[in-house]
């Protein structure tokens, strides 16, 4: 009789002290470390983490499901990012995070589609991404697409009518200035030409000197190179008397832009989020402080815990660690509280719907110009490159 | 023609840069026979001595000066630890062991400082230009042209008056017999490694003068044109790598302004295919060594 009192209060006790045995979702981070997309991917990832840890504390995603990240370095390189892939899927991860440019993120496409596994690129804007990378694969930023038709009905509003757009053919996301062309042009800008560059091209000075030889000079320059191009790029223009407004985008959101001095002094350009008072990226950026010790100097911080609450609210919809079943939900979510903006994929080919800030710099740091949202009809079609 | 002038200007500039670079290839390559891959990460090192000497508030004269400094200690370190302990082993194991050397300092740098580019505070006068006979000039554009006058000077002088550079010189042209003559081996290729980290500091303190940032892989772009630009000029002759320099800043100049729009993307190829079409006809370069027997086969 002791016996069994002494076995069934043992039972009894171990059922107590050891809580319903927590699920985990395994989350495989193929991203880049290191190397050139290291300036983007590494501030996503620090913000994941700090998500992580965030959900972790209260007990996991809907009190169920623990957070494990698997983290792997992809070095930037396409090749490594499928490898490191093939890797997360064989260590049966439920979600995937890619890098934050498309090229490497669609190197892995192929991984990612046959093991049936949701992937979001951690803050690649090409709005092809998606498309070419069918189902299972989702974007966590505003498309190139819908940023240049901010940008460029700003800059009509504003009273400029003529541009000069300077791109690269080298990678999806430097294109960006060609949908400003067609929606500049669809709204009556007169665009006076366009230039080429390499990514990685030290001298722009003899584009530079092409553009100070205008007559009429633009009103605008548009570009979406990010260092070290952009300063380059920037320094050239107005070294060689370039005065007109220089327009970026999410790609030049870094400490270097804001170091540039006069130079950089009234640049204008579109990113995922601004931190107005009150708002939920300020709260974030206040964690974010409380956490590493340091300001948060980026809005790619504020993107990584997007990416992180936009996984807890499919996981938390689909009551599940199922691959397929986190999939489906992602596609259907609505209205996500991020860090940065309401984030919806719902009706998306899952390019999600997110805010647009506009941001100028002004002494060396950010000043708000608004959060329009871009009128539906001028949005240009992806373009595949 | 102003626009032609304007475009010469910044050709000059532009292979200047190059022709520092490749001559810091073709000191170190006259004398030991090695293409130092690792030149690139002296001006990464050069690169991040000037980004904290921003932060600490040094001025930018001063820091540039360290960072030259620093590019030529670190030239002598790394012959000393890696190359000393190779240097009478085969060119390839030479050439691997430079590679393996920037690998090493790449990784060192994405570890110990950060894998992140990093800001650069430079002082407001490198981005203003002035107006010289109608041509609107850049300050960064003609620091860049003095300091090449400046080097190629210096070093001109040195290779012929100064005790190290005829030491070097000898051994250029025949290390076994200007060692029987009592020249010391390694205070020459200490001597040469020393040249190449001053002229890798030099591009160095140029080249982050205009991109604003540094990052552990800056040093790889740079490395690359040098090596086209010395190979162009002549592998080994200093002369040459100072002509392939320029030639290849107006090769890439001249493309990128007078090349029709529609062509613009294939800039590179094409330029590449100049330098090719050069070689064909020169396949020691432009200026070949004298010491380089290669013939056209």
């Amino acid at each position: 009789m002791k016996k069994a009192l002494l076995f069934s209060s043992l039972i009894a006790l171990s059922a107590l002290s050891q809580p319903v045995l927590a699920e985990e979702l395994k989350i495989g981070l193929a991203t880049a470390q290191t190397g050139g997309l290291a300036p983007y991917d590494a501030p996503v990832i620090e913000g994941v983490h700090i998500a992580v840890d965030e959900i972790n504390a209260a007990g996991g995603i809907d009190g169920k499901f623990k957070i494990e990240l698997i983290d792997k370095d992809v070095r930037s390189d396409a090749a490594q990012t499928s490898i490191a892939t093939q890797e997360l899927v064989d260590q049966k991860v439920s979600v995937l995070v890619l890098p934050c440019d498309a090229d490497p993120a669609l190197a892995a496409i192929s991984i990612v589609a046959s093991a049936e596994i949701p992937a979001i690129s951690t803050c690649a804007s090409s709005p092809t991404l998606p498309l070419v990378g069918g189902d299972y694969m989702f974007a966590n930023f505003p498309g190139d697409n819908v940023q240049a038709t901010v940008s460029a009905e700003w800059a009509f509003k504003e009273g400029f009518k003529s541009a000069y757009i300077i791109y690269s053919p080298d990678a999806q996301y430097t294109t960006l200035p060609l949908y400003f062309k067609e929606v500049f042009d669809k709204l009556g800008g007169k665009i006076l030409g366009e230039d080429t560059y390499s990514i990685g091209q030290q001298d722009f000075s003899a584009i530079a000197t092409r553009i100070a030889a205008l007559d009429p000079q633009p009103e605008v320059i548009m570009t979406a190179a990010f260092e070290p191009d952009f300063p380059s790029l920037l320094k050239a223009l107005r070294a060689a008397g370039v005065k007109s407004q220089m327009i970026g985008s999410d790609g030049i959101d870094s400490p270097t832009t804001f170091s540039l001095g006069d130079v950089v002094e009234g640049t204008v350009f579109t990113t995922a989020g601004f931190a107005t008072p009150g708002s939920p990226m300020e709260a974030f950026n206040a964690k974010y402080k409380e956490v590493t010790g340091k300001a948060s100097e980026t809005v790619f911080n504020a993107v990584g815990y997007d990416l992180i609450k936009v996984i807890e609210a499919a996981v938390k919809k689909a009551g599940s660690t199922d691959p397929k079943a986190v999939r489906d939900a992602i596609a259907d979510l609505e209205d996500v509280q991020g860090a940065t903006s309401k984030i919806t994929y719902k009706g998306t080919n899952g390019m999600p719907v997110r805010q647009v800030s506009l941001v100028r710099v002004k002494g060396g740091d950010r000043e708000l110009i608004g959060q329009p949202s871009p009128t539906a009809d001028l949005v240009p079609a992806p373009r595949m490159q | 023609m102003e626009i032609l002038l304007q475009q010469t200007v910044n050709a000059i500039a532009l292979g200047g840069t190059y022709a520092l670079l490749a001559l810091g290839l073709a000191v170190v390559f006259s004398i030991m026979g090695l293409i130092n891959f690792a030149h690139g990460e002296l001006m990464t090192i050069a690169g991040y001595v000037l980004m904290y000497c921003g932060l600490a508030g040094v001025p930018f004269a001063i820091a540039a000066a360290l960072a030259v400094g620093a590019a030529m200690l670190a030239a002598v370190l790394m012959e000393i630890i890696a190359f000393r302990p190779v240097r009478n082993a085969s060119g390839a194991t030479m050439l691997v062991t430079s590679f393996a050397v920037s690998m090493v300092l790449q990784v060192l740098f994405q570890n110990l400082i950060a894998a992140r580019s990093q800001p650069v505070l430079l002082p407001q006068l490198l981005s203003d230009s002035v107006s010289i006979f109608g041509l609107v000039i850049g300050i960064n554009k003609i620091a860049a042209i003095i300091a090449t006058i400046v080097m190629l000077a210096f070093l001109d002088w040195f290779m012929r008056k100064q005790k190290h550079g005829i030491a070097m010189r000898a051994a250029a042209s025949d290390f076994a017999v200007a060692r029987l003559m009592g020249i010391r081996a390694n205070t020459v290729i200490s001597a040469a490694f020393a040249l190449s980290g001053l002229l890798a500091g030099v591009a160095a303190v140029l080249w982050v003068s205009q991109r604003a940032s540094v990052d552990p892989l800056m040093g790889f772009s740079p490395v690359l044109k040098a090596f086209i630009a010395a190979i162009l000029g002549g592998l080994g002759s200093l002369r040459g790598a100072v002509a392939g320099g320029f030639v290849l800043g107006f090769i890439e100049i001249y493309l990128a302004a007078f090349l029709p729009a529609s062509m613009q993307e294939f800039r590179e190829p094409i330029g590449l295919a100049i330098v090719v079409f050069v070689m064909l006809f020169r396949p020691n370069g432009l200026i070949p060594a004298a010491s380089l027997k290669a013939e056209k086969v």
